[in-house]
């Protein structure tokens, strides 16, 4: 639901002014609330609707991956997401705005905390339901988002700050292989680490150690980047930090104790959707802090004029370093998180590829913005599974589609946007829309 | 003891003299301003002097306290606030955000704050904000708090910029040229700001300019800078009768 | 010292591929101030036009309707296929980077990127997945230099590269073109101003950098003539570093830093483990940038991101 917020601030055209006030009553809590309901409907009834559409099983990723393979069966599929998801939730959002909105005027004033708590249990709720379905719908939701920690935090490399950074992936391979091996060697009786040191029960407890000393590992790699490259202004990062990337590559494929160019398999299956979801809520959190702070928009100032920056007694140094290490090591997290997803990485895991893909994520979402990555994350992965069936020509569309969008919006859908909590809770009035 | 104190300061560049043997006083409270024709070193002497370079030689001492060879924002959080001849404002930033941005070091609450919104943090924020709210108010943009910068006249970004300088709470405030381009109105106004900031918070001025009206109207002390070196030192009355400076300067003018 | 004599040949033999492709990132650097990502897939590309051309000339030779010998054969491939992959960089640059030179240089990076990818993936949507053998033009005849071993493959590769940078200098330093582009590599802003068209200049530094990495593919075919759709994302890369190593936007630069990568993963392959060969090419690139920052010939530039 998030996502739908963040897209609806791209400016729309005139036709779409109609549909908006239509729906700008809604608040949050209400289309959360038809979220939940439309899954749990799904649950109920999409065995049944999907038999009576002809459908040969419950559209898994929004119909598109069977309608892509089957285009007989597209009306179908757009029957039943009309129904299920589209209908559901534009009539319950509509039946329950009012009750919804005179909720959050009351919830607006109490302490932030409990009305962005409701607000991420029930979309904690919807995500749990909807992916119950099937482990391919747990997977890819789980991916996704893994996908959004990543995403943000190049955001404030590349947005924020203004650097073109390339080291992610051996960021995120730092994170996943410091995460893999504390967990592996721990917890898993494996060939390479051999037998487990400690109980398996402790697992759940370490995990999240390990996954911080994954990211404080990424930080470390980073500190490397940083001390040289700061120095020096220009493009001096872009490169930098790309021979890191393929320095830690084939570091690991070197690394026989680390398994070498065959990675590290077997991960304990501990990254389920809570894990990751209580993460990336944690991530968004700190990092939109950040941002929002004084200390974390002098990275604006620093991006848009460096002496003007020093002359307001910025300490841009400073500034960079720290956002430097900040962004690896979300990064570094993400890449555990991902590791004990897949539960399987190897060194070819975390190649130009994957700076590709990451890259990508970030510049079509939108620079210096929240909203943006999340825009990014969620599209690219969505439309990169739903576009599978499509085989090799996913791989020309997405870069086309990406073309496309530097052309006509070079940076990104949802650039430039502050992400409020409050503003984004709010309740919804229709006096106010038409301000 | 005077607020800032230069002495015989001179740097090159490579093997160009830019600046030769150049001092400067500056008493708390005072108007001084730094004329030359272009290219004579003016703005290279404000880059120097604010840690921008590092002068060949000579010693710079603000409040009796040496600050050569210190970074930029410690000469800034030290007490020297600037403006840039070009406007040096961020395009992204909102009008509000850059003067909050000024205050910078003034932020005590470190990165624990910055990171988990700690209630110090806030409460640092709200009062930088109400700070940063009250400037704007005395530079008379308070309505424009929340627009991006780049989206304002002129006159406006030039508010703006003095705002934020005098946002980090200088005791000097160096400005470059802080009329170029202005029009007769826009200049107006930028003079009866200069002499607000210059009453109401009592802070001392340094600045380069070039319409020499203005430079008579503000200043007690004035000097000439001719390749680098100060050709001429003393009052308007002085400046404007000084056959070398005639010569120099309103010569060159003249020519034009 | 035999050994040394013989991975010195080799070295030079890896030092042409990439100070060719090299010269294509660093020329589009210096003009443009962009890295054009693509570079690598287009030198891909200009292999597989190189394998397109010299099938059909040598298929054109076997039927007797070209009766020409085998190296004028492979020097009309090499000229078509530079010619044709020209047309090629032009076409990436007018699609994915002249719409975008006012936006953040960062975009312009991005659409290189994906450019890369549309053709790599293009490449496997027509051609499939299997990797395609490159005819062999010439007949392989190895030389003994007092038990140094040369191929004339190897002294082929190395003289045509040489003569290629010889000729791009002497372009770039008498024509009237060639003094257009060191303007603009001066100043991209003002030139234009001067009358000189930019666009022009644009496609033209794109078409000398694609025809050079085209070159380079042929070569490279020639030595090791088994293709495949990546062999732009593995030696493209490399190249890339090394023409930021040899200073961007300079020509002798990129040249000599092709050279010194390819001597630094010959020797250390040669006495270590191939598996470490390029985590101490990267490594020693690495630290000479940190002591170096502008690489070799590069002059300071303070330009950043434009946002």
């Amino acid at each position: 639901m998030v996502e739908k917020n963040g897209a609806s601030s791209i400016d729309t055209p005139k036709r779409f002014v109609r549909l908006r006030q239509f729906l700008g009553d809604i608040p949050l809590l209400a289309w959360l609330f038809g979220g939940l309901i439309s899954v749990l409907v799904e649950t109920q009834v999409g065995d049944a609707l999907a038999s009576l559409l002809g459908l040969p099983k419950v559209p898994v990723l929004f119909g598109c991956v069977l309608a892509l393979k089957h285009p007989l069966l597209l009306p179908g599929a757009l029957a039943y997401v009309s129904v299920i998801y589209i209908a559901t939730i534009v009539l319950v959002g509509k039946i329950t705005a009012r009750p919804f909105n005179l909720l959050a005027e009351k919830m607006i004033q109490w302490p932030i905390v409990i009305p962005v708590a409701i607000h991420l249990i029930t979309l904690y709720a919807i995500m749990h339901v909807w992916s119950d379905i099937s482990l391919y719908r747990e997977l890819t939701l789980k991916l996704t988002l893994i996908a959004i920690m990543l995403t943000l935090s190049l955001n404030i490399i590349n947005g924020y700050m203004g650097e073109f950074s390339c080291s992610h992936p051996g960021f995120m391979s730092l994170g996943a292989y410091g995460a893999s091996a504390i967990m592996v060697l721990f917890f898993v009786n494996d060939r390479l680490f051999g037998k487990a040191l400690l109980p398996e029960a402790l697992g759940p407890f370490f995990f999240p150690i390990a996954l911080i000393l994954g990211g404080v590992a990424a930080a470390l790699g980073a500190l490397l980047i940083a001390i040289p490259s700061f120095k020096t202004r220009g493009d001096y990062l872009a490169i930098i930090s790309l021979a890191f990337m393929f320095i830690v590559k084939s570091l690991f494929e070197n690394l026989q104790f680390m398994g070498g160019a065959r990675g590290i398999k077997g991960q304990p299956d501990l990254a389920n959707l809570p894990t990751v979801f209580i993460w990336l809520v944690i991530c968004v959190w700190v990092i939109n802090n950040f941002v929002r702070s004084t200390m974390g928009k002098a990275l604006n100032a620093v991006r848009d004029d460096e002496m003007a920056a020093e002359a307001m007694t910025v300490n841009t140094r400073r500034t960079k370093m720290v956002a430097f290490l900040f962004a690896a090591f979300w990064a570094g997290v993400a890449g555990g998180l991902f590791a004990h997803t897949v539960r399987f990485i190897n060194p070819n895991t975390f190649g130009v590829q994957r700076l590709a893909e990451v890259l990508a994520m970030v510049y079509f979402g939108g620079l210096n913005s929240v909203y943006g990555s999340i825009v990014g994350a969620v599209s690219l992965n969505l439309l990169s599974e739903m576009l599978r069936p499509l085989a090799l020509f996913k791989w020309i569309i997405i870069p086309l589609l990406l073309i496309l969008i530097m052309i006509y919006r070079p940076t990104g859908l949802v650039a430039f946007k502050e992400f409020d909590v409050r503003k984004l809770i709010q309740p919804k009035h229709k006096s106010e829309k038409e301000v | 003891m005077s607020l800032l104190q230069v002495e015989n300061m001179t740097h090159y560049f490579g093997g160009l003299r830019a600046v030769h043997n150049f001092s400067l006083d500056i008493e708390p409270g005072q108007i001084r301003a730094l004329i030359g024709p272009n290219g004579a070193g003016k703005t290279t002497i404000f880059n120097l002097i604010t840690g921008i370079y590092t002068p060949t030689e000579g010693r710079i001492a603000l409040d009796g306290e040496e600050i050569i060879g210190l970074q930029p924002h410690e000469v800034a959080s030290r007490g020297l606030g600037r403006t840039f001849q070009n406007l040096c404002l961020w395009r992204h930033m909102t009008v509000l955000e850059h003067v909050m941005m000024a205050r910078y070091s003034r932020l005590t609450y470190g990165l624990v704050g910055a990171f988990f919104g700690t209630p110090r943090r806030n409460r640092e924020e709200a009062a930088s904000r109400s700070k940063a709210l009250e400037l704007l108010e005395l530079m008379d943009i308070a309505h424009l708090a929340d627009q991006t910068v780049i989206n304002l006249p002129y006159g406006a970004q030039r508010r703006v910029e003095m705002a934020r300088a005098l946002a980090s709470e200088p005791k000097i405030l160096f400005l470059d040229e802080p009329t170029v381009g202005m029009t007769p109105e826009e200049l107006d106004q930028m003079l009866g700001i200069i002499r607000t900031v210059h009453q109401e918070l009592g802070l001392a001025i340094y600045l380069i300019e070039h319409r020499l009206k203005m430079v008579m109207e503000l200043c007690e002390r004035i000097q000439t800078l001719v390749f680098g070196e100060v050709i001429a030192e003393g009052t308007p009355e002085e400046i404007q009768s000084n056959p070398k400076v005639i010569e120099a300067y309103l010569g060159k003018e003249a020519v034009h | 010292m035999q050994l040394f004599f013989q991975n010195l040949i080799n070295a030079l033999q890896w030092g042409s591929f990439y100070a060719l492709i090299a010269l294509g990132y660093s020329m589009v650097y210096g003009i443009l101030m962009l890295f054009n990502f693509a570079h690598g897939d287009i030198f891909m590309v200009g292999a597989y036009i190189g394998f397109g051309v010299a099938t059909g000339l040598t298929a054109l030779a076997a039927m007797g309707a070209l009766a020409l010998p085998n190296w004028v054969i492979l020097v009309l491939t090499i000229l078509i296929s530079m010619f044709l992959t020209s047309f090629v960089g032009m076409l990436v640059e007018r699609i994915g980077y002249r719409p975008l030179r006012e936006a953040p240089r960062a975009s312009a990076a991005i659409t290189g990127l994906m450019i890369g990818i549309i053709l790599e993936t293009g490449n496997l949507a027509i051609l499939g997945a299997q990797r395609i053998r490159f005819p062999s033009l010439i007949k392989s005849t190895t030389y003994d230099l007092g038990g140094v071993f040369v191929t004339n493959k190897k002294i082929m590769i190395v003289v045509v590269s040489l003569v290629l940078m010889l000729a791009l200098n002497e372009f770039i330093r008498r024509t009237r073109w060639g003094m257009a582009m060191r303007a603009m590599a001066f100043d991209y802003v003002v030139i234009p101003l001067m009358g000189v068209p930019l666009n022009t200049i644009a496609s033209l530094t794109f078409a000398l950098g694609s025809g050079l990495a085209a070159a380079a593919g042929i070569l490279f075919a020639i030595a090791y003539p088994v293709l495949d759709p990546y062999i732009g994302i593995i030696y493209g890369w490399k190249a890339f570093v090394a023409a930021i190593l040899g200073g961007r936007g300079s020509i002798k630069g990129a040249c000599l830093a092709g050279f010194l990568l390819g001597f630094i993963e010959i020797f250390v392959g040669a006495y270590m483990p191939s598996t470490v060969r390029d985590l101490i090419a990267y490594s020693i690139i690495l630290l000479i940038l940190v002591f170096r920052p502008h690489g070799f010939f590069g002059e300071p530039h303070s330009a950043k991101l434009r946002l």
